[in-house]
């Protein structure tokens, strides 16, 4: 249940002068929590479109015929795009291909990196603030209702408390946080610019990061960071540091401001190595005991306001919500026995010969309410197939009963056609265009599609159901107070201009752009290709995202660099958990960034796997033409290119697609297009050679080779 | 190779550019030479160089200080590090300082002339054989008819050898196949211009010979009357290509070629340059990033960065054995296609005020090897001695 996005038979064309451009072709994918997928192919194959649709930017002449993108409980094909601001760039952000179109060039570099916190900052409150109450309140009537009514005082007592001291709790914690940052990035800095001043070498923004460490001294003083003892004494050195540089600038006599930074930077290094009191406990100590902290030392002081919490609400509060927790899952599961009967007897209503509009439309508005019944609203995991069911269901019914008037319409206009062209053949002349196939619907498909979209449902619900008896309440309350927890940390989290100016600066350092003071206040046109494309990843960042996804990002930067921002895409998928789509034509990065990988060709996924089954046991023809084109640093016979172009889209070829490009091509190639053959349970390729009556071919020779080379390397290595 | 002709040399090259008070040194002091037949990589990351560098050898920009000799000729040269030296004699008040003056003075005349005139004087001498070679077999001709048809190509050749400018035997690639033709010119058009510059009015020997290099860089002659915006990156890249190599070129530089293009049609590119080069003994400059790619096709590797040459070798010896940090850093940011090598590799990140200590020793290129340059000063040439000692 960790999957994070799901596709589903997309299917994407574009409406061109020339005719319809089928650029995805019915594709399938999921992208788990934490996990980075890289979707490989030529320029054309539909990498960059099928990104473009989770994001919702097509361009205006796409059509997308079918299909589903289903995030977070929502279909993203269908939301309306008020909907989408609030999805676009907050929660999935994109690192676009070209660094020269993607920014603005005549505003400043600073103000396009914080416009989106500053912006999304604001929002991102409100809805954390809504979100947290509304569940508290969601949480509150649970309790009530699995509770003896003679409790519900209390209980609701206890719920208001719970959302008091929270915030108090989250206060506390945030200003230590930015206490101890700062103490951190202090002791990196005076490291640095004292290698430098050792050195003798000032440079030119030496003065401003004299300035910052000055500012993240004062910044550090905290009771649990630089305890208030050593207060005057850092004010005091703080105030001489500057005066010190600016005098010793001159002579290069860095000897008395070197010993100042090398007492500030060990008062630094002390106060991050101290122990951090538990906040939670003691914002709920502070706020209800009315008494000031006791005296006592960090272990202890722990000790002693954990007892005090359990002692006078948590154990009671989260037993409560343990069995609200249960209370509600156990309603929706016997929600989910009538709807699952509701969903079998429907299931007649859809497969008549012809659909009946007004039973139709009626059994769609029963079972949405039926599935929604199901919906368990204190379960933190969004169910995504019950929360999509009804608008999908919807939806396919409309195209139903609006295809029987379009399809009269289409047969029609491609009947004229055909008569026209007939004609023109009647004449001897031989015509330049061809007549399309007429833009019927097929009606049949569709109630098909019905039919499947309300057996998924039901397979869907008799698992969960299935795995009622399994579940592990306890964690999932724990889960559920760190949800909240979460929460009201975002309410707090104020994003103010000189948070943010802070914040992009720290952002500006971390994807490695030198002096970011001078550069913020820059224009775009004063950065080379590498340091915009740098910028594009920062400000993508800066909203801090739940997916990334990356349209070739390190395409136009040269092998250092590209090293860096993998790194820095690698780091913040750790640190983050972060779901990253990552498109790319370039094998050696997809080797270092990939969990999966799946290949397209032609609108079409050919291939899919882990990246060890894609790199060592590769199967598709494809697949092995783009390994054996690329050189790698032992490769000295001649490079085998693909020959030929990429098919026109606008007339997809009726078998595979690569088979007029493909040596290992059979004669089945071009007459029916292969289904995935399943080689292990996380490798999937769409080639006939995989049939069982095919003949055996070999990978080519310069795959092979390479494969064993890799085996060799890492054998001695390992020695 | 060492007994091979040197067909490019590189002296000293520097390239300044000006904004304001700030001297940005794009290019500092880039000393190589290229062999004839060879193909040269120049790598580096993005803004070190290598690009301006390239310019600088075909004279699209005029170069601060330094030498460029192509074949022999001197065909840009720089003043800057004369006027240099005399204000550092005039400071250091060194003795005969009139002579040291005039000696220089003369020294930058020289460059000038050498920079206006390399062309000119490389046709007048063109001019100078034909008269060699056609006066006499006029002279000797003795039936009319013959002697006008002699008299017609003299005038004919003369027309071209009075345009023909050495320069032009230099040939560049561009980076970008999209912006690097003209829109508005039909592929034919882009092929020929440099012949027509030239000085060649034969329609049918154009036609002809425009698609003899359709033909060599595989495309077909219908391809002649389309546009560039009709054909796909990695065609446009061939016709790129084509414009080049119908100059007849000694050197071609390459600037990153196939980095716009997806790796199969990398792969297209890189084995059109490999046949080229077999076929006409082309010697290339191969500017790029892709290390993969220029360990592939290169002979020798100068790595750059910051304006200045750390690093020139064979390429075999530089993935080798790397001995400037930098180019350590560099190779270990390759990436491989071995996901479980990929997930082991760790990037060694260079930093070059912890690693060298420049402030009493500059640094200067040195041999360590044959055929190997380091940049580095006197102690880290001994300690790289000392690792080679250890190593053979």
């Amino acid at each position: 249940m960790n999957e994070k996005l799901q596709v589903r038979n997309l299917r994407i064309s574009f409406r061109t002068s020339n005719g319809k451009v089928q650029a995805v072709r019915d594709i399938s994918f999921d992208l788990a929590k934490g996990e980075t997928l890289a979707i490989v192919g030529e320029s054309g194959s539909g990498k960059s479109v099928t990104s473009k649709a989770i994001l919702g930017i097509l361009a205006g002449n796409s059509i997308v015929e079918s299909g589903e993108i289903i995030y977070d409980g929502k279909d993203l094909l269908k939301i309306s795009e008020e909907d989408f601001h609030k999805i676009r760039g907050d929660k999935i952000a994109m690192i676009f291909q070209d660094p020269m179109s993607s920014l603005n060039p005549i505003v400043r570099i600073g103000r396009q990196l914080t416009e989106a916190m500053l912006l999304k900052g604001k929002a991102r409150q409100r809805e954390c603030r809504a979100t947290f109450n509304g569940y508290l309140k969601n949480l509150n009537k649970a309790m009530a209702a699995s509770n003896d009514p003679a409790r519900a005082a209390e209980i609701s007592r206890n719920c208001k408390k719970f959302d008091k001291f929270e915030f108090k709790h989250i206060e506390l914690e945030s200003a230590y946080k930015k206490a101890f940052e700062a103490a951190s990035e202090n002791v990196d800095d005076i490291e640095k610019i004292a290698f430098e001043l050792e050195k003798k070498t000032v440079s030119k923004g030496s003065g401003d990061r004299i300035n910052d460490i000055v500012k993240q001294a004062r910044d550090s003083i905290n009771d649990y960071v630089i305890s208030p003892e050593h207060k005057s004494e850092v004010y005091s050195l703080a105030g001489s540091l500057a005066s010190e540089f600016a005098k010793a600038k001159k002579s290069l006599n860095f000897d008395a401001a070197l010993k100042i930074l090398y007492r500030l930077r060990d008062l630094s290094k002390e106060g991050i190595e101290k122990k951090a009191p538990n906040f939670f406990c003691m914002g709920y100590y502070l706020t209800f005991s009315g008494k000031p902290l006791p005296d006592m030392p960090i272990d202890e002081l722990n000790k002693f306001l954990h007892d005090y919490i359990d002692r006078d609400f948590m154990l009671a509060f989260i037993k409560d919500a343990e069995a609200a927790l249960k209370h509600s899952s156990s309603v929706s599961c016997d929600n989910m026995r009538a709807a699952i009967e509701k969903l079998n007897a429907a299931r007649a209503v859809y497969t008549r010969e012809k659909l009946d509009k007004k039973e139709c439309y009626s059994t769609c508005k029963e079972l949405a309410a039926a599935v929604k019944r199901c919906i368990d609203i204190l379960n933190i995991n969004k169910d995504s197939l019950s929360f999509t069911f009804a608008p999908s269901l919807k939806s396919q019914i409309d195209t139903y009963f609006h295809a029987i008037g379009a399809n009269v319409k289409a047969q029609r206009a491609h009947d004229r056609d055909q008569r026209k062209y007939d004609r023109i053949v009647a004449k001897g002349k031989k015509p330049d265009w061809e007549v399309a196939d007429a833009a019927v619907t097929d009606l049949e498909l569709i109630k098909e599609n019905i039919v499947r979209i309300i057996t998924r449902l039901v397979d869907h619900y008799d698992e969960l159901l299935a795995n009622y008896s399994s579940r592990n309440f306890d964690e999932e309350t724990v889960a559920v107070i760190d949800f909240l927890k979460a929460n009201a940390s975002g309410v707090v989290d104020k994003v103010t201009r000189r948070v943010a100016k802070h914040r992009a600066i720290k952002l500006m350092d971390e994807v490695g752009i030198a002096e970011p003071h001078k550069r913020y206040k820059q224009y775009p046109f004063e950065f080379s290709g590498g340091m915009r494309q740098r910028i594009v990843i920062a400000i993508a960042l800066a909203a801090n995202p739940d997916i990334l996804i990356c349209d070739e990002p390190t395409t136009a930067l040269d092998v250092t660099i590209q090293a860096q921002i993998l790194e820095l895409i690698n780091n913040l998928k750790e640190e983050r958990n972060l779901s990253v789509i990552f498109i790319t034509h370039d094998l050696g990065v997809v080797a270092n960034m990939a969990d999966r990988v799946a290949v397209m060709y032609a609108g079409k996924i050919v291939e899919y796997g882990t990246s060890e089954d894609i790199f060592y046991h590769a199967a598709h023809p494809y697949t092995w033409a783009l390994l054996s084109s690329m050189p790698d640093l032992d490769t000295d016979e001649k490079l085998e290119a693909i020959p030929g172009t990429p098919p026109n889209m606008i007339y997809p070829p009726k078998g595979d697609a690569f088979a007029p490009r493909n040596k290992y091509a059979m004669q089945i190639d071009f007459e029916r297009q292969p289904p995935m053959f399943k080689i292990s349970d996380t490798h999937y390729a769409a080639t006939w050679l995989l049939h069982p009556d095919a003949p055996k071919v070999d990978p080519p020779k310069a795959v092979v080779d390479r494969i064993r080379r890799m085996n060799e390397r890492r054998a001695t290595k390992d020695e | 190779m060492s007994n091979q002709e040197t067909l490019l040399k590189v002296e000293h090259l520097c390239q300044y550019f000006k904004a304001g008070n700030f001297v940005t040194k794009a290019v500092d002091d880039v000393s190589f030479d290229i062999k004839k037949g060879e193909v040269f990589g120049l790598v580096g990351e993005s803004g070190c160089g290598k690009t301006t560098t390239g310019r600088s050898i075909i004279k699209l920009y005029n170069i601060t200080s330094g030498n460029v000799i192509f074949k022999g000729v001197r065909i840009a040269a720089g003043i800057q590090s004369y006027k240099d030296n005399i204000k550092k004699a005039k400071e250091d008040k060194i003795p005969n300082l009139s002579e040291y003056v005039a000696e220089q003075k003369k020294l930058i005349k020289e460059a000038k002339y050498d920079q206006k005139n390399c062309d000119k004087e490389y046709s007048k001498k063109l001019v100078a054989e034909l008269k060699a070679k056609y006066e006499p077999l006029i002279a000797k001709a003795s039936d009319p008819a013959e002697k006008q048809k002699l008299t017609n190509e003299y005038k004919d050749e003369l027309y071209k050898a009075k345009r023909t400018k050495l320069v032009t035997q230099i040939q560049m690639i561009f980076q970008d196949p999209i912006a690097s033709l003209d829109p508005r010119m039909t592929v034919r058009e882009i092929i020929a211009e440099g012949l027509i510059i030239q000085g060649e009015r034969n329609k049918k020997v154009i036609d002809q010979k425009v698609y003899e290099m359709l033909e060599l860089v595989g495309l077909v002659p219908e391809h002649a009357t389309r546009y560039p915006h009709e054909f796909s990156g990695g065609q446009r890249q061939r016709i790129g290509v084509a414009r080049s190599i119908i100059m007849q070129p000694e050197l071609i530089i390459a600037d990153e070629p196939v980095s716009a293009l997806d790796v199969s049609v990398q792969a297209q590119v890189i084995n059109l340059l490999n046949d080229l080069r077999d076929r006409f003994g082309l010697t290339i400059l191969f500017i790029a990033h892709d290390l993969s790619v220029v360990k592939y096709f290169s002979d020798r590797i100068g790595v750059m960065y910051y304006g200045k040459l750390v690093e020139l070798a064979d390429s075999d010896e530089l993935f080798a054995h790397p001995f400037h940090p930098y180019t350590k850093s560099l190779l270990s940011a390759i990436p491989l296609p071995d996901p479980i090598y990929e997930k082991a590799r760790k990037r060694i990140v260079y930093n070059p005020l912890a690693e060298h200590d420049y402030t009493v020793d500059k640094p200067s290129l040195r041999e360590v090897s044959p055929g190997h340059f380091v940049q580095c000063n006197e102690a880290e040439y001994k300690k790289i001695m000392q690792e080679l000692g250890g190593n053979v």
